[in-house]
């Protein structure tokens, strides 16, 4: 709900009657935020997802004067004080009973209609025993009862900052990250990247398909058996599979993330799960700096980064392993044909071959995962560093206004075309069609890239690690 | 007989929220000032403005628009002025 139920709840506490207007199926998330709010049950009407605007209005037009002006029902009248259950240990009974208690579920009405897990990802889990904790937390130096609090100061969020946890703002301790990482099949030495996982407070909004995944960098993916080869973000491996699986564990639990009240991506998002990954910094060509050393942080220090993953889908099938070795090697096929270099053996920049694709139907920025060989063959074409890398495409992203007027989203991001182009200053409506914007984002930085995998040619390409304007950096090591 | 184990709560910790009464309603439309907020969604909120205006001249409407997600507040001044408000719409 952004920031809409958050405003009629103040507005209805300053004794300004207030009524909004949403859509039925996120009747359950405005229901919850008012409750979070500390104005249970202000007044809302749904819209229709399908009707036409003046025949939909026909039909809300009276509901919406009765809300402003029908008097308050006794229960709209109460007030008091909600506190929820704050107890440490939320269950004691046999190992079986356990199992049962944790695998609990509640029936989710429209749009779900199904039963959800209570406290897991909807997989059996560990169960969270006070000893496995104990054992858990030899994993930190941080104290059990320590909040989770934000370790540095960053574009968004201040040193010593309590984490809240999305969607609900919730706080945690330590001890309570720590049962999470027991349920998710992690071992001790897992903790600290878990804890700067938990940093981010794992966000989970939007109405759209949105995960998140995540990506190790520094030491600490050698020291616990990370995988950063072939498969990195497919199954296989514990670390990376029980890591990338306490985000939602986190989110379930530490932020009450529920789907269908209170996260509502309409389709879901096999990124949802979350995968966890490591760059593979062996791999890097020589003045290729690794993801730490490109955030700031020293090269010998361990970070993980939390990167949204919106509705701007997956790419990375453009081209056949068979067909990219023939570009680099000979310069025959597809690629060479596209590229314009017919006979002439590489190194090409295959970026150029999947350039058309990047803005077909999506402005944005990117992150693109590249296994090691396609990063040495960007190299020995000319790109010195990953910043070389990222300048070239924004740049290359630039197109006439006439042509970004086309995208769906800019409608919103130019804040219905009255806001103001950034690049040249001037409001959106001044500017003559011919003029050139970048497709690709802000700038250069909002670009990424990601060495691991094996050794099968293969890119992907998803959202920007910057989509949602935070800094997606979290230190490892403040966490050891 | 089992083992018997104690289980630690991974749930945040959630703040208690004083709950407050909704604001008293209003007892009539005519000579009040009623903001509408526009969040983004024309398709609904141009047809509204337009009907609000036509069926409630008595009323004297206000306009607080954005295409966004965040709705522009009113001011402290004009709080105290406005004695409803219809935000449109939540998503």
């Amino acid at each position: 709900m952004w920031g809409q139920l958050p405003y009629a709840a103040d507005l209805e506490k300053a004794g300004v009657p207030t009524v909004v207007i949403d859509f039925e199926d996120q009747n359950n998330m405005v229901m919850e935020e008012c409750l979070r709010q500390g104005v249970p049950g202000i007044r809302h009407i749904h819209a229709s997802r399908t009707l036409a605007g003046p025949e939909d209005v026909d039909r809300m037009i009276g509901p919406i004067v009765q809300a402003l002006t029908s008097p308050l029902i006794d229960k709209e009248k109460g007030a008091g004080l909600w506190e929820p259950n704050a107890n440490r240990i939320i269950f004691e009974g046999t190992m079986d009973e356990a199992e049962e208690f944790f695998n609990q579920t509640e029936w989710v009405p429209h749009p779900v209609n199904a039963p959800i897990a209570k406290f897991t990802d909807g997989l059996p889990v560990t169960i969270p025993t006070e000893a496995r904790v104990a054992k858990m937390l030899k994993g930190t130096s941080h104290r059990p009862d320590e909040l989770v609090t934000c370790q540095e100061d960053a574009d968004d969020r201040a040193k010593g900052e309590p984490v809240l946890f999305h969607p609900m703002n919730w706080t945690a301790t330590v001890e309570k990250v720590a049962a999470c990482a027991v349920m998710a099949g992690c071992r001790p030495e897992y903790l600290p990247v878990v804890l700067a996982i938990a940093e981010s407070g794992c966000y989970i909004a939007s109405t759209h398909t949105f995960g998140q995944w995540l990506c190790v960098s520094g030491p600490i993916a050698k020291e616990i058996g990370m995988n950063s080869g072939c498969g990195m973000l497919g199954p296989g491996s514990i670390a990376n599979s029980s890591i990338g699986r306490t985000y939602e564990i986190m989110a379930r639990n530490l932020g009450g993330a529920i789907p269908g009240v209170n996260r509502m991506t309409s389709i879901g998002s096999p990124f949802e799960g979350s995968r966890c990954c490591a760059e593979n910094a062996d791999a890097l060509p020589p003045g290729w700096k690794g993801l730490n050393e490109e955030r700031g942080f020293p090269k010998d220090e361990s970070i993980v980064l939390v990167i949204p993953h919106v509705n701007d889908g997956i790419r990375g099938v453009q081209f056949s392993p068979g067909g990219y070795r023939a570009l680099q090697k000979s310069g025959h096929g597809g690629m060479a044909r596209r590229l314009g270099v017919k006979g002439k053996p590489g190194p090409h920049n295959w970026l150029e071959y999947i350039l058309p694709e990047l803005w077909a139907c999506r402005e944005g920025s990117h992150s693109i995962v590249m296994v090691p060989e396609m990063a040495r063959h960007l190299y020995e074409f000319g790109f010195k560093s990953k910043e070389a890398v990222y300048e070239w495409l924004w740049k290359k992203s630039f197109m006439p206004l006439k042509q970004y007027r086309n995208f769906s989203w800019v409608d919103l991001s130019t804040n219905g075309w009255m806001g103001i182009e950034h690049t040249s200053g001037k409001p959106w409506k001044e500017l003559p069609d011919d003029y050139m914007v970048p497709a690709g984002g802000f700038d250069p930085s909002f670009f990424c890239i990601i060495v691991g995998g094996g050794d099968e040619e293969v890119s992907h390409q998803l959202s920007s690690h910057r989509h949602l304007n935070k800094d997606p950096f979290f230190s490892i090591d403040k966490w050891r | 007989m089992a083992e018997r184990v104690r289980c630690v709560s991974p749930v945040g910790i959630a703040k208690p929220v004083g709950l407050h009464p909704l604001a008293p309603r209003l007892d009539r439309l005519d000579g009040k000032n009623i903001c509408l907020s526009i969040c983004g969604e024309p398709d609904i909120t141009i047809p509204l403005e337009k009907r609000l205006k036509n069926d409630y001249p008595g009323v004297n409407w206000t306009l607080k628009k954005t295409y966004g997600i965040n709705p522009v507040r009113l001011s402290e001044e004009e709080i105290k002025t406005t004695d409803a408000l219809i935000q449109g719409v939540a998503w």
